[in-house]
């Protein structure tokens, strides 16, 4: 159960900034108002899909897969920020 | 659902609900802050009146400083407020924050206090030092917004229970408060929650910018428009005349100014930047036009910015309310009191549901029981202390401002800690009669020492004066109310159905 709660708040949390961090690095952003939107809509939403996984952490019977979709996700997307890098 | 739902809600209600009173309050923020200070009756002073005034102040006080902002006065606010950041910091002195009268420029005399920055600021500080306050602040909204969402997914019979109030059922009725209070308010909790995240989002979720931009500063630069900081030069030139660029600044950008940021005053490489006021539209990001210091000449006026930066600034001005004029003020105050009364009936439904007549309380319920009082009994009591140091407290008085403060939490705490000598039960009525004496007795202390009291107030014509004296008088009455309901007896509590357990899983 603790670590329910664990995964629901500070996974939930690594997931949202990872995505964040991905979508923001990912949308295309041609020109610098662009680059604006693409860096300012994932911060702005970012809390709905914190909210999102979260209550899903604690609403999924199976904490296995809790784990796994959030620990994992976050490492994963993680791993693909390291190797993208800053947009340049 | 349920189950989450009652979990998030009851962890973070207690932060959440102090959140909510002070947040409420803090939509008459200078308001309160004027009712503080009873010394000054400041008239109205156009915008560019006020800046020169505070300029030639500035001029005086701080000719060699880096940077100085001048905030102007408006209708709700009476002074000037101004902060220096000098080139060699002085340690002597407190800060660089004062308020200026806005005709002589000299440092207003009133005594000395928070004002409405205390409630404002414990509304997302929670009295903890940076950044703690703060992240626990937002750690609490996360919540609300997890218990809001799931709040709605677990009521399924949403319309139909939108007309049900049952009175006098114990556990029903807290059920029906709790869902009236909660779906009747339901688009404002949901946009001041989300609105209120967005209020930090730069410190909540910084990362995306790193993504894209070399630093944070560049992300600023481009995404605010925000001209770069200039470096001073070290040739002296003296600042040019800031009230027809004020003036200036108002044609321009269509409205009164607010906000006079001056860098490098007396360096050739001054530069002025002179922003909007809020209340033309909900937008809290106003333009800005950029002038130079030295001559006058108009730089540059902050362009269309990115439509997420404008939904930003959209939310941000939603949140703060700076927009509302006095009627929508009145109503998101009435909203934000929902809010609270949402987040208590929740409170104290956890507490309904769980007590069984006959049996001993676990510990839990018990401390539940406990911190409902706490937050909800005695927090009131000691925002109502707060106001009432500032009228008590010598006005001359050296320190007075902190003496409020710890007026204010002294109260909370000393009652918090009291009602163990009283079975819960019973403590609910004596801190909600104590919270009511405490809201009641403002209005009085203020005829008492200052001649700004409800009558002359009354005969002046002074609307704020009255009305801040009534709401006090009428919150007291509110507490009253509560005290007597609470001194009922225990109303009959149907019994626990099958239907309304829901199984807990690890």
């Amino acid at each position: 159960m603790a670590w329910r709660w664990i995964t629901a708040i500070l996974g939930g949390y690594a997931f949202a900034v990872a995505a964040a961090m991905l979508t923001a690095r990912l949308l295309p952003a041609p020109d610098a108002t662009a680059r604006v939107e693409a860096t300012g809509w994932p911060m702005i939403l970012s809390f709905l899909v914190y909210a999102g996984i979260g209550l899903w952490a604690l609403h999924e019977v199976r904490l296995g897969r809790v784990s796994a979709v959030i620990w994992g996700g976050a490492i994963v997307m993680a791993v693909t920020l390291k190797l993208l890098g800053v947009r340049p | 659902m349920a189950w989450a739902h009652g979990w998030l809600g009851l962890i973070a209600g207690w932060i959440l609900f102090t959140m909510f009173l002070t947040g409420t309050s803090a939509y008459f923020r200078p308001e309160i802050t004027r009712w503080m200070q009873p010394e000054i009756r400041a008239e109205a002073t156009p915008p560019a009146q006020a800046a020169d005034s505070a300029v030639r102040y500035l001029s005086r006080v701080g000719p060699d400083d880096l940077q100085w902002y001048i905030y102007l006065p408006d209708a709700r606010t009476v002074a000037t407020r101004i902060f220096r950041m000098p080139a060699k910091p002085d340690p002597k002195m407190r800060g660089d924050e004062l308020d200026l009268d806005p005709v002589s420029g000299a440092p207003l005399t009133a005594r000395e206090t928070k004002g409405g920055e205390q409630f404002y600021r414990f509304h997302f500080q929670l009295q903890l030092p940076h950044p703690w306050g703060r992240w626990l602040a937002g750690l609490c909204a996360m919540a609300m917004l997890g218990a809001i969402i799931s709040g709605v997914i677990t009521h399924k019979r949403i319309f139909a229970d939108f007309f049900t109030l049952r009175w006098n059922k114990g556990q029903r009725s807290w059920l029906d408060a709790h869902n009236v209070s909660a779906v009747l308010g339901l688009p404002y909790h949901a946009m001041i929650t989300y609105t209120g995240l967005i209020t930090l989002v730069t410190m909540y979720m910084p990362w995306p910018v790193l993504m894209n931009y070399a630093s944070p500063a560049q992300f600023m630069q481009t995404a605010y428009g925000t001209p770069a900081d200039v470096p001073a030069s070290g040739v002296r030139r003296p600042l040019v005349a800031i009230a027809p660029l004020v003036r200036d600044a108002e044609q321009r950008l269509g409205g009164p100014a607010t906000r006079v940021i001056v860098q490098n005053p007396g360096d050739a490489a001054a530069r002025i930047t002179i922003a909007q006021a809020k209340r033309g539209a909900i937008n809290s990001r106003t333009p800005i036009a950029t002038y130079d210091g030295a001559t006058g000449r108009f730089l540059s006026r902050s362009g269309d910015a990115a439509v997420a930066i404008d939904t930003a600034g959209v939310m941000l001005g939603l949140h703060l309310a700076t927009f509302a004029g006095p009627a929508l003020r009145w109503a998101y105050f009435v909203m934000g009191l929902t809010g609270a009364a949402m987040v208590g009936t929740g409170l104290l439904l956890w507490t309904a549901k769980r007590r069984k007549p006959g049996a001993a309380p676990f510990f839990g319920l018990k401390l539940a029981e406990r911190l409902n009082i706490a937050v909800i009994a005695a927090f009131p009591a000691g925002m109502a202390a707060y106001l009432l140091a500032n009228r008590l407290i010598p006005a001359t008085l050296e320190g007075r401002a902190d003496m409020e403060v710890s007026a204010m939490f002294w109260t909370w705490g000393l009652l918090a800690l009291a009602q163990f000598g009283l079975p819960a039960r019973r403590a609910w009525t004596v801190l909600f009669a104590i919270a009511a004496a405490f809201w009641t007795a403002i209005p009085v202390v203020n005829a008492l020492t200052t001649a700004r009291w409800l009558v002359p107030s009354l005969l002046d014509g002074d609307q704020l004066f009255v009305a801040f004296d009534l709401s006090c008088l009428a919150i007291g009455i509110g507490f009253a109310a509560a005290a007597r309901i609470s001194a009922r007896p225990a109303p009959k509590t149907p019994g626990r159905s099958r239907r309304t357990m829901e199984p807990a899983h690890a």
